[in-house]
């Protein structure tokens, strides 16, 4: 039996499905310094970057004269500085680090000054003489496709296309007694972690260490590499804790460690990047704008027989991590159910405007807003129930997704939409809130359901793997080296958990650290739901290595069979005999004299998966989360303004590796959902973004949280990670909005298509419909 | 004030009595951190929208991002580096911890100072007490609901020990 | 947005010396009281001011107090203090209403409400309220001090009725009169630390059924806090009930110009100030001590 099965069946777990108290909590209430910023020094230079102003235009001359005669600015840095690639594109090589002769979204970074502070490095930035030749901008992605729009880049204005092609939709719409047609519309987000993006870039000789908040170690040692010509071992990367990273880290510091590095490797001194508060709406990545048009078609039975899909996604000036992100959505395009006839068409679109990326939910949450909202509307048009319709399609074992997929285990959605129904009474509730509306004059309420699922892992069948190191120390402690970075999430918490499990000891016994290029092979990065499974899975490979030689040690101490070992708190005994023991500590000591290994890499290996690209069919993904989100809201009728009352979430997540953690993460995803569906937008004149800061862009506070007072957690293993257990930081969120404005639609009678749902769209929407009526 | 501009301010950081030259186009803000190495206050938006900054002036919660460095001369300030022995401090400290109410960490500095002052000009705070100290602090990662849990928890057990 | 660019820093020891310091250097100086609003405008480069006079430390323009028939707010009475304050909440509620949703406990702490009504933010919380309580704002300048009504001191967006050598430093207001009622609404984009989308006061006073006087404000419709007279006239003198209100309130449109930002567009802003004017009045005439 491998390791992984022997996990699963593992009995009298100590730590495993407990909730503990966060390590780190301590230190953070302490305020303890613990981020990039915190780690300033005098002497370190400052870096500024220089901005495009234009949304579109061609460099002419750039003059750095002026900028050079500022007392304290020690150069600055353009494209023709740069050693080795000038590229830093994710997908598709078409972002330079700094722009050479066009700019193509205002905020694109053209020049970096670097100085002896802070002051001298603004000054000199603003002293950066650069000509451009303005040159037509588009700003809408239907716009970039026609063809007299203006070219973005030099292969046009599509960045990429992606298809699905199940069974046949024809066939399946002829089928349909019910057919729904919508195009549905959802807007840019900002992540707005507290912390901005930070790095600080240190040279050595021949080699330069970053030291930043992150979600991807070693694909900024990749970039700083790429930019500089280095090999890779000549570039170490070191996490610090993040502020907040939510996707935008994953794209964004790959992106800046290359100018921090450059800068510091030109001078020769340690160099401080930090984003300011605007610079970071401005010109960091976005959740991706997206149109789509979808057409669903079921029988009067309630079964779905048909989908067609048009997704197009905006990219804004640079591909980034868009191919993945369409890819991503196209392959759940039809939501968590089993549609036999599936046409999915995606584009991924070029505007001048800010680059998208990567942002919790990675592309999901605007599919599932479309997807959602047709399971509502043709249910409404069945006169069944949304839950039963959901239920007479939902995914089960040997069904097959969107893209073909059979999945085989860990497919809970059915069980957790049917336990969440019946725990907040589904029926009886809507019932309740249909009488409370026809007695209410001024506030309606209403409640709705949204199921989702979400592929753990990369996308596009793309390798992937992980690592992490243990070192049992000759005391008995253990200090765990994780590949997954600490953004607040906890995975490495989780990770812990499994370590201390497999060897017996209790977590205080674990010393977690981050991320170190230098100390661990390739994790890969912290992004796609696979921090705890990948990364966990990888710390449980290495914990069962050195489990055995502890159990092989301890047997040689107590004279016993290696089979009779139990480890339990931290104290060896013989399962026959408990009487006859040693303490773990004793055990570590003697790991060392007798010369057994006392460190352990461990790793993990993704399953195979399989894509072809000419129908887009294949085994998309090792395994799904599935999550089902139940609003309830209440609609001032006077003002439009909604209010979410509370948001009852389930998921099937494998095995619960700590509870509690995972309910601090739907908790978050609920939120920033809430902010993606009523408040949040990035608003543009002229390719500029007008709402640069936390006044005008809109995130919920305190007073806007909502509750979340029911949890479910179901539990179906999945065999392929320890203990079975799936990621489920980005669940949450991805069924929030279709679950909020399908709860709206319950209230009013009114489908909001597009996001957010601000008080005017209701207010308007519900004024003319009284128009209608009267 | 000398010929440069600079001027010499007296307060009190943490207790301590403090004499030290300032830029007068410093904030308390950068005064903390780049001067002092006071480093719970974070910088999250420079621009009073944010609250991750939050220390007390005379007892009271500001945002230091939004007072200039001489104004806080013959003042008090406090971060939470000066709350480690402080009652409420540390009730909050306990709880936040137990209800797990701290995810990255970044904004905790500044909604432990503005809990501290709530808690101690109201023992017994309702929600809306909680909520009306803690909404000039955004929270991006924890939707609020074990801050505001903690919050309410260690009112409640400052009062059974008061 | 920007760091704080250097600047000669000015503190008087009395009021007295902070009027002659602004005598002398005017145009080029701005008073630096509370700096909730300065400080991001001097960082977004709005303003680039070469002198501050901070006159935080003048505790004399510290005060809130009842003299003869009038309150007197200083100008650096805190919204906190006020908020806070017995006798605002027992007098002038309306204004107490406001402070309760002005940006959030930091800012209360710091702001002041002598800043709040300087920065002339057309959607500025505590100008509405100030407008029906008929506040008087007192100045002071090298030349000698004049009071000027709040109605003439807003004069564009961020832009107010003060000589650049004039320091606002005292507003005056009178209770509210018996058997009045009165409401302060904010409508904003989320449940605190918001700008207002629209913001409305009301003031009404009666005389048994009728309404002797009707006083409305609202905030962030026009370029400056604006009082809705013909709206007001629409009340006076008439029996208040639910239907009077309602179509009063709809001629409050014709007395605003709102535009469309990014806080929100002119047409919500319309129907808005409808709305807010309606649910104020009503809650004015349910808040009527009998």
């Amino acid at each position: 039996m491998g390791y992984l099965e022997e996990l699963l069946v593992k009995e009298g777990l100590s730590l495993v499905g407990k909730r503990v108290s966060r390590p780190d909590a301590l230190d953070k209430v302490l305020g303890r310094p613990l981020f990039t910023a915190d780690k300033l020094t005098r002497g370190m230079l400052w870096a500024k970057i220089v901005r495009s102003k234009y949304p579109h235009a061609i460099i002419k001359r750039i003059d750095k004269g002026k900028a050079l005669g500022v007392p304290g600015v020690l150069t600055v840095l353009t494209a023709e500085d740069i050693p080795g690639e000038n590229q830093i594109g994710y997908a598709i090589p078409d972002q330079p680090l700094l722009a050479m002769d066009k700019v193509r979204f205002v905020g694109e970074p053209v020049a970096v000054v670097v100085a002896e502070n802070e002051e001298a490095a603004e000054k000199g930035a603003e002293l950066v003489e650069i000509e451009y030749e303005s040159l037509p901008a588009v700003f809408d992605p239907l716009e970039a496709l026609k063809p007299v729009a203006p070219r973005i880049h030099e292969s046009g204005n599509i960045a990429t296309t992606t298809i699905i092609r199940k069974g046949d939709v024809e066939k399946g719409f002829r089928e349909a007694d019910v057919i729904v047609e919508n195009t549905y519309k959802t807007q840019r987000q900002e992540h707005a972690y507290l912390e901005t993006e930070t790095v600080i870039a240190v040279p050595e000789i021949n080699k330069v260490t970053i030291l930043a908040c992150m979600q991807s170690p070693w694909l900024i040692r990749r970039m700083v590499a790429k930019v500089l010509g280095y090999k890779q071992s000549k570039v170490r990367v070191i996490e610090l804790p993040a502020g907040g990273a939510f996707g935008g880290k994953d794209d964004m510091i790959p992106m800046i460690a290359p100018i921090a590095a450059l800068a510091a490797v030109k001078t020769g001194k340690p160099v401080f990047l930090m984003f300011k508060r605007d610079e970071t709406f401005e010109a960091s990545n976005k959740r991706h704008p997206s149109i789509i048009r979808y057409k669903s078609g079921a029988t009067k039975d309630g079964k779905l027989v048909a989908v067609e899909i048009e997704i197009i996604y905006e990219t804004g000036a640079y591909a980034n991590r868009g191919p993945f992100v369409l890819w991503r959505a196209t392959a759940h395009a039809a939501g968590p159910y089993e549609v036999p006839n599936v046409k999915v068409d995606g584009k991924l679109v070029y505007t001048n405007r800010v680059f998208s990326g990567s942002f919790r939910g990675f592309g999901d949450p605007q599919i599932h807003f479309a997807a959602e909202s047709q399971m509502d509307e043709l249910a409404a048009k069945l006169g069944m129930d949304p839950v039963e319709f959901r239920l007479k399609n939902i995914l089960k074992p040997g069904l097959t997704t969107t893209c073909g997929q059979v999945v085989d285990q860990s497919v809970g959605v059915e069980e957790a939409l049917r336990k969440l129904a019946e725990k907040i009474n589904w029926e009886k509730r809507k019932r309740e809130i249909e009488e409370y509306n026809r007695e209410s004059k001024r506030k309606l309420k209403g409640i709705g359901v949204a199921c989702a699922y979400h592929g753990i892992s990369t996308s596009r069948g793309a390798p992937d793997w992980s690592a992490a190191a243990v070192i049992i120390n000759e005391d008995g402690t253990i200090t765990y080296k994780g590949g997954i970075c600490r953004l607040g999430q906890g995975s490495l918490i989780g990770h812990a958990k499994i370590v201390a499990e497999i060897l017996g000891v209790p977590l205080s016994y674990i010393q977690i650290e981050g991320p170190d290029t230098d100390a661990i092979p390739e994790a890969r990065p912290t992004h796609g739901s696979r921090g705890l499974m990948t990364g966990g899975t990888a710390a449980a490979d290495a914990a069962s290595k050195l489990r055995r030689n502890i159990v092989r040690v301890a047997s040689e101490m107590l004279e016993c069979k290696t089979e009779d070992i139990e480890i339990k708190d931290a104290l060896i005994y013989v399962k026959p005999d408990p009487s006859r023991n040693i303490p773990f500590s004793e055990a570590a000591k003697e790991l060392y004299v007798r010369g057994y290994e006392t460190a352990a890499y461990g790793f993990y290996r993704a399953p195979k998966r399989f894509f072809d690209p000419k129908t887009g069919l294949g085994v998309a993904y090792g395994v799904y989360v599935y999550i089902v989100n139940i609003a309830e809201v209440e609609v001032d009728t006077w003002t439009g303004q909604v209010k979410v009352e509370r948001v009852h979430t389930a998921a099937d997540v494998g095995k619960a590796i700590d509870p509690d953690l995972i309910e601090q993460q739907f908790h978050g995803a609920i939120a920033q959902g809430l902010g993606l569906t009523l408040t949040e937008d990035i608003v543009f004149s002229d390719g500029k973004i007008l709402n640069n800061n936390y006044t005008d862009y809109v995130i919920p506070t305190v007073k806007d949280r909502v509750e979340v007072p029911t949890v479910v957690l179901v539990e179906q293993p999945y065999k392929g990670a320890a203990f079975g257990a799936k990621g489920v930081a980005e669940a949450a969120l991805i069924p929030t909005p279709p679950a909020i404005t399908n709860a709206i639609r319950h209230a009013t009678g009114i489908r909001f298509k597009e996001l957010p749902v601000t008080p005017e769209k209701v207010y308007f929407a519900l004024k003319k419909r009284r128009g209608e009526k009267s | 004030m000398n010929e440069t501009g600079n001027l010499k301010i007296k307060f009190t950081l943490n207790g301590k009595p403090i004499e030290y030259m300032v830029k007068p186009n410093w904030t308390l803000l950068d005064l903390l951190r780049k001067e002092l190495s006071v480093l719970s206050p974070k910088e999250g938006c420079s621009r009073g929208d944010c609250g991750a900054c939050t220390v007390l002036l005379n007892g009271k919660p500001v945002n230091s991002c939004l007072v200039l460095a001489p104004q806080i001369d013959g003042k008090e300030i406090v971060t939470v580096e000066g709350l480690i022995e402080d009652k409420e401090f540390k009730a909050l400290k306990e709880t936040f911890i137990e209800k797990g109410a701290v995810q990255c960490g970044f904004c905790t500095p500044g909604i432990i100072v503005s809990a501290v002052a709530l808690l101690r000009e109201k023992g017994n705070p309702t929600v809306q007490d909680i909520e009306e100290a803690l909404e000039g602090n955004l929270c991006r990662c924890t939707g609020y609901i074990r801050i505001i849990e903690a919050v309410k928890q260690a009112a409640e057990k400052l009062q059974k020990t008061s | 947005m920007k760091l704080i660019p250097p600047y000669r820093y000015l503190r008087p020891k009395n009021l007295q010396e902070a009027v002659e310091q602004l005598g002398r250097y005017g145009e080029e100086a701005k008073i630096l009281a509370g700096g909730t609003d300065l400080i991001p405008m001097i960082r977004d480069c709005l303003i680039t001011p070469k002198t501050m006079i901070d006159i935080s430390f003048l505790d004399e323009l510290r005060y809130i107090r009842e003299e003869g028939d009038m309150i007197k707010i200083g100008a650096l009475a805190t919204h906190s203090e006020i908020l806070k304050s017995p006798l605002i909440n027992g007098k002038t509620g309306v204004l107490a209403k406001a402070e309760k949703v002005l940006g959030a406990t930091q800012i209360r702490n710091r702001g002041t409400i002598g800043g709040n009504l300087c920065n002339a933010s057309p959607a500025a919380d505590t100008a509405p309220p100030l407008m029906v309580l008929n506040a008087k704002l007192k100045a002071i300048s090298v030349e000698g001090e004049r009071i000027i009504p709040i109605e003439e001191f807003f004069t564009g967006p961020r832009k107010n009725a003060l000589k650049p050598n004039e320091i606002l430093v005292e507003v005056q207001v009178s209770p509210e009169p018996e058997k009045s009622g009165s409401s302060f609404i904010k409508l904003g984009r989320r449940r605190a630390l918001t700008l207002s989308v629209v913001s409305t006061a009301a003031l009404i006073v009666m005389d048994g059924v009728k309404c002797r006087d009707a006083r409305i404000a609202l905030g962030a419709v026009a370029p400056t806090p604006v009082r809705a007279k013909e709206t007001e006239k629409l009340l006076i003198n008439k029996e208040l009930n639910g239907e009077v209100i309602s179509s009063a309130a709809e001629k409050v449109v014709e007395e605003i110009n709102p535009i469309t930002d990014v806080r929100g567009s002119a047409e919500y802003r319309r129907e808005m100030s409808k709305v807010l004017t309606k649910r104020c009045l009503l809650e004015a005439l349910e808040s009527v001590k009998r």
